[in-house]
């Protein structure tokens, strides 16, 4: 016995893979040869029993799909084709027959008339409602390989190879089959002639139109609906034969279908219509516009009707489209385009109705359709709209037909026609600018017409080349009239349109708003503040401010209202008569720092935007800022300066940071030389160069202890220039430890008050943060030094201690931030505290406050920021800080821990503590006993920011009951003062339904609602708001 | 459904409270960066209930008939019509605009105006909600049917129309 037929035999008895194995490795190495194993099945494949008989032919067809292509010769293809066809008719071999011609068909050897042969005999013996879905996947694979790879000689079967498939076909139910099934039909329709069968062909198409397939859960083969979908569509519209047919079907499905089918039907439609061809859509344009018009006008929801806008787009291109042929600018317009436009023109005259939103929207819709339509629908809705809006029997109308208008307007600037260059779109309306210009400068001069006149304005001047330099200069100046309308000027909608044009105007030109609109603005800024009374005034220099802040961004608009408001600021706090000596300074104070504050939010604005012109104003802004604070503090005898008021120092501080910070490495060494000049040698006159010359008679040491407090007031501008300086930024001084030595000592000693106390505060941790390498000696040594002596000792004056531990804050954040290993040394340094009553909660929420995020350390201040360094410090507080509640026993100590732990959990991200949330709940809740509100409204807002409705937390669910009355408890006005845990406690009561299974909260709904009734009379506001919300939800929470 | 009309007048919304530059009574620009809870919490002062605040509650309840429409945009509610009693304060009167003299809908309109204030107001208030003189064809009729407790009670009962109503008032809190 041969080695093939001993395996031969064995898998017929065995069915082992093995074997098969090597019987293929045994031909492929040209030790047996196919015929070889033919002649050991011999009395297999033709034995009388149905079962061997099978398992003859499935170790063939094995064995010919795990042969190589090469190894098979085209005789022994030829001869196994024909065999395996004869075994389609044999009901015990078919199924193995099918696998074995599937591989056949993908071998090298199969020519077209094997193709032939083998389709013609699926046809006459394969029976596919016998088969089940695995083996229907089998038919369908081979004729998708002879597709593939035999087309022509399956076209030259001519009808038989269709009406065979067709049969096949029909019928079939599983999404794998569909869609291998959905390809062959999309070849067959577009290579095949298919003229006679098309009915046919319909049929086992469009049976599966709208597809709502939904996958199973889990669904192991990965077939989406999208599939589906997507390769249908792709037979729907592979032959234009089906539009007559097709057409009737799609409105049957929008008119009757579900949103879902609504949608997937216009979807279908989009790209079936341009394959029916113009003739079709011509003959079917007036059901199809009416089926349409109804999802439009009377639309189910907003998607569908886009959809059914889009269909309609297609519908006219496809109508009107004329391949290349569109020169002929004067041609009429007939048919289906013209009864719409007629038909919404009519729905126009009425522009204020409902109804018209639609109309317009269809316009809107054509002016994306073909040039000729475009054109044509705005020759008749443009001259239209104008004359509804001058026809004095429309007044009260006018803003909804500018509305009608300048969306119209806007839709020819979004036009969407492939061949349309923009100066077509600006062709398209340029006959109708003069008046459609005209219409809407005219609709500016009415507050309720203003903002759609604005509106129009907008999309006229976006439309490129539509106006010239010349209009934009019309425009902008009958924008600055309606600036300078009381009426308008309090609008804030009307007032934020209005820079919205302007800035668009003045990113095309900004000539026009420079020259007209800017010198208006800063000429109606008074030059003396407003006096204390004259409360319309003020609102006026705000209002004007505020617009300058938004529209000066742009570099060449900025450096103007640099200019400009820097001259008035210092006019105004160095007046050069002193005639208002005895009246009231505050206004002028609160003038100047809405000035300044102007400054510093446009620059804000400008460094979030990465304009790159804000470093420039390091040479001109800042050292001007710093003469005009330095100069008033200086020449001040006691008596109050505007300049020197701290309110003011601090904006001017937040603009030097923010200058500062953009300002590149050289440039800043440069400037802190003069920093340090001007603050430790006394000699401010470079840094703070500009009008005003500082008397040199006094002398400028803020720091030293007898200064005045004014002049210690501008430690804060010190403070300002350092905290945004480079890393690589070395202070200019021999021993960079002293310098924080300086900064401690004088924190602890002699600051004044919190302001000056905060500044050198951050100056050392940001000192810390960026230089801790060169201020060895001072972490060393000095560090445990301050500690043990202001911070520990008992007998020092609390007011003492308290300074010690918010400067420890610093200290410790400064290191955190950057990952130095001797932060978390210094923060458990706290816990010693706890146990001393009189500074523990200090203590406790220093521990917070030490991994909050604040604006000092931050990637624009150029810090250096360890990734995750929040969360590392939560992972390993957060352990010590449980473990502290639970093993303590005195309550005092205990309340700390409990303190310790709100603060910590408000300032770290909620991805830190989530995990733990189980063995902290009952902690937090604990922490919502205590008297201090502050904490109270962190707990609630901790436990917002943990409420999320997608997965409901066991853990919540548990505590539910308790949170209910404690939340109710807090959110009545007499129990509970603060309006920001009333607030907190209330929005609370709001998320708990969303958050807790109905069955467990339910129980309170009488309840809540009940005692929810007294909060609705709470005295604030805001509180009432929440209060109604909260309410609702309660009402609605039904199961 | 019979459709009362299919081609109402939209109104433009009014602006709600402004955004403020300034604390009250004060001299100062607000800081844009100071936390806001410091303005909250101090003052004793006491926030009255008026006309804008009652409007708020209703201006963007659902129109039954175009859902997606408020009765603020269709002019059926203003600010104006809510007036206080000038002798007995916790008394209101919220009078309401149907758009069309024969609208069917009234009835649910103003039910639906009923229930948002019954929740959201005290219970110290006694509204009265009216339509506005002239203005319906069977103003006598309804006026009497939205005041009567009892009927809006019954009203209240009927789940298919509780839930119509509760679909109403779910865009209510959402400010426009």
């Amino acid at each position: 016995m041969t080695s093939i037929e001993r395996s031969v035999r064995t898998w017929i008895a065995s069915g082992r893979e093995n074997e098969i194995e090597s019987v293929v490795n045994a031909i492929s190495n040209g030790e047996a040869t196919l015929l070889d194993v033919v002649k050991a099945l011999g009395e297999f494949l033709t034995a009388e029993e149905d079962d061997v008989r099978n398992k003859g032919v499935e170790l063939l067809s094995q064995v010919v799909n795990q042969l190589p292509s090469d190894k098979l010769n085209r005789q022994a293809v030829r001869v196994l084709v024909t065999f395996m066809c004869e075994k389609l008719d044999d009901t015990e071999t078919i199924i193995p027959a099918l696998k074995a011609l599937k591989a056949l068909v993908s071998k090298d050897a199969f020519t077209s008339s094997d193709a032939v042969e083998v389709a013609n005999a699926l046809f006459r013996h394969v029976k596919m409602k016998v088969l089940v879905q695995a083996q229907r996947f089998v038919v369908y694979g081979i004729i998708d390989g002879l597709v593939a790879r035999h087309r022509d000689a399956l076209i030259n079967m001519g009808p038989d190879f269709v009406s065979g498939y067709i049969k096949l076909a029909e019928g079939e139910k599983d999404p794998r089959n569909l869609l291998l099934a959905f390809a062959i039909a999309r070849v067959l329709l577009i290579e095949f002639d298919t003229a006679k069968y098309i009915e046919d062909l319909f049929n086992i198409t469009f049976c599966y139109f709208p597809i709502t397939f939904r996958p199973p859960p889990d669904d192991p083969y990965g077939i989406t609906t999208e599939d589906l979908k997507e390769a249908l569509r792709g037979c729907l519209n592979a032959t234009p034969a089906f539009g007559p047919m097709a057409i009737p079907l799609f409105l049957e499905k929008i008119t009757a279908g579900s949103p879902a089918t609504k949608r997937d039907t216009l979807q279908t439609l989009d790209i079936c219509l341009p394959v029916c061809g113009s003739s079709v859509a011509k003959d079917h344009a007036r059901k199809l516009w009416n089926t349409f018009r109804l999802e439009i006008f009377q639309p189910t929801d907003v998607e569908t009707e886009n959809m059914a806008l889009n269909t309609t787009q297609v519908l006219v291109r496809t109508i009107y489209q004329t391949h290349g042929t569109e020169i002929v600018q004067d041609e009429e317009i007939e048919g289906l385009a013209k009864d719409v436009c007629e038909e919404c023109l009519k729905i126009l005259k009425e522009p204020e109705k409902n109804q018209a939103k639609h109309a317009i929207k269809v316009m809107c819709a054509f002016v994306s359709t073909t040039p000729s339509v475009a054109k044509f629908t705005l020759s008749q809705a443009v001259p239209h709209l104008v004359q509804l809006f001058l026809n004095p029997d429309e007044i009260q109308n006018r803003s909804a037909t500018l509305k009608l208008l300048a969306d119209l307007i806007d839709a020819v600037r979004e036009s969407v026609i492939v061949t349309t260059a923009d100066e077509e779109k600006s062709a398209a309306l340029s006959p109708y600018k003069d008046e459609v210009l005209g219409v809407f400068t005219v609709g500016l001069k009415t507050v309720a017409s203003c903002g759609h006149a604005l509106e129009g304005l907008k999309a006229m001047v976006l439309t490129p080349h539509l106006l010239v330099d010349e209009e934009l200069g019309f425009v902008v100046h009958n924008i600055n009239e309606v600036l300078t309308n009381e009426e308008t000027q309090n609008d804030e909608d009307i007032s934020d349109s209005i820079l919205d044009l302007l800035t668009t105007v003045s990113s095309i030109s900004s000539r026009h708003v420079s020259q007209t609109t800017l010198p208006l603005l800063f000429s109606s800024l008074p030059d003396q503040a407003p006096a204390r009374d004259a409360e319309a005034d003020r609102l006026k220099y705000w209002h004007t401010l505020s617009f300058l802040k938004r529209l000066c961004l742009q570099s060449d608009l900025f450096e103007m209202l640099v200019i400009r408001l820097s001259t008035k600021l210092d006019l105004i706090c160095v007046p050069a008569s002193s005639t208002i000596a005895d009246s009231d300074h505050e206004p002028t104070a609160a003038y100047a720092h809405s000035i300044l504050r102007t400054l510093a939010d446009t620059l804000a604005r400008k460094v979030e935007l990465g304009h790159t012109d804000v470093s420039k104003y390091s040479d001109r802004l800042v050292p001007r800022l710093y003469n005009l604070h330095f100069y008033s503090t200086l020449v001040s005898n006691g008596d109050y300066l505007v300049a020197t008021d701290p309110r003011l120092i601090s904006v001017s501080a937040e603009i030097v940071t923010l200058v500062i910070q953009t300002a590149l490495v050289g440039k800043q060494e440069t400037f802190v030389k003069n920093l340090f000049g001007a603050y430790f040698d006394g000699k401010p006159g470079t840094l703070a160069e500009g009008q005003h010359k500082l008397p040199g008679e006094k002398p400028f040491a803020p720091f030293s202890p007898d200064a005045t407090s004014l002049q210690k007031n501008l430690v804060v501008l010190f403070s300002a220039a350092l905290v945004p300086l480079h890393k690589e930024v070395a202070l200019p001084v021999p021993n960079e430890s002293k310098v924080l030595e300086t900064l401690v000592h004088w924190t602890i000693q002699y600051a004044d008050n919190v302001l000056q106390r905060e500044a050198a505060e951050h100056s050392v941790a940001a000192i810390l943060n960026k230089r801790a390498d060169s201020v060895a000696d001072f972490l060393s040594s000095k560090v445990d030094l301050f500690w043990a002596d202001q911070a520990e000792r008992i007998d020092l004056p609390l007011e003492h201690r308290r300074k010690a531990i918010s400067l420890w804050i610093w200290i410790t954040k400064g290191l955190l931030v950057r990952g130095h290993s001797l932060a978390q040394r210094f923060a458990n340094r706290l816990f010693d505290l706890f146990g001393d009553a009189s500074v523990s909660w200090d203590a406790a929420r220093a521990i917070g406050e030490i991994a909050r995020q604040d604006k000092i350390l931050t990637k624009k201040n150029h810090a250096v920021v360890k990734f995750l360094f929040a969360q590392r410090f939560a992972n390993s507080m957060l352990p010590k800080i449980i473990d502290g509640v639970k093993s303590s026993s005195d309550p005092n100590r205990q309340n700390a821990f409990l303190v310790a732990l709100t603060s910590l959990i408000k300032s770290i991200p909620k991805s830190a503590y989530i995990h733990e949330m189980f063995s902290l709940l009952p902690l937090l809740l604990r922490g919502l006993e205590l008297p201090d509100h502050n904490i109270r409204a962190n707990v609630i807002d901790t436990l917002l920011s943990v409420a999320d409705p997608s997965s409901k937390l066991p853990t919540i669910a548990e505590h539910a009951n308790s949170l209910v009355s404690t939340m109710l408890k807090n959110s009545i006005a007499k129990k509970m003062p603060s309006t920001r845990v009333r607030i907190a406690a209330l929005q609370y009561l709001a998320t708990l339904p969303s958050i807790v299974r109905y069955d467990v909260l339910h129980p309170q709904r009488a309840l809540v609602l009940r005692e929810l009734a007294g909060a609705l009379d709470d005295p604030k506001r805001a509180v009432r708001k929440e209060a109604v919300e909260a309410r609702t939800v309660w009402f609605k929470y039904t199961g | 459904m019979e459709v009362f009309n299919p081609n109402p007048t939209i109104f433009v919304p009014t602006k709600s409270r402004h955004a403020q530059f300034a604390k009250p009574h004060s001299l100062w620009l607000n800081d844009p960066d100071s936390e806001q809870d410091t303005d909250e919490d101090d003052s004793d002062e006491v926030e009255q209930i008026d006309q804008d605040e009652i409007f708020d509650l209703i201006r963007s309840i659902s129109d039954p008939e175009h859902r997606s429409m408020t009765l603020e945009q269709l002019a059926v509610v203003s600010a104006p019509q809510i007036t206080f009693n000038s002798k007995v304060p916790d008394r209101v009167t919220v009078e309401f605009t149907p758009t069309v003299p024969h609208c069917g809908m009234s009835t649910f309109i103003g039910l639906s105006i009923r229930v948002r204030l019954l929740r959201s107001l005290p219970e110290r208030y006694k509204i009265d909600i009216r339509v506005k003189p002239g203005s319906h064809e069977s103003e006598h009729a309804l006026n009497k049917q939205l005041n009567d407790k009892e009927r809006v009670a019954a009203a209240l009962e009927n789940p298919a129309l509780l839930e119509v109503l509760e679909q109403c008032l779910s865009t209510a809190g959402r400010s426009t």
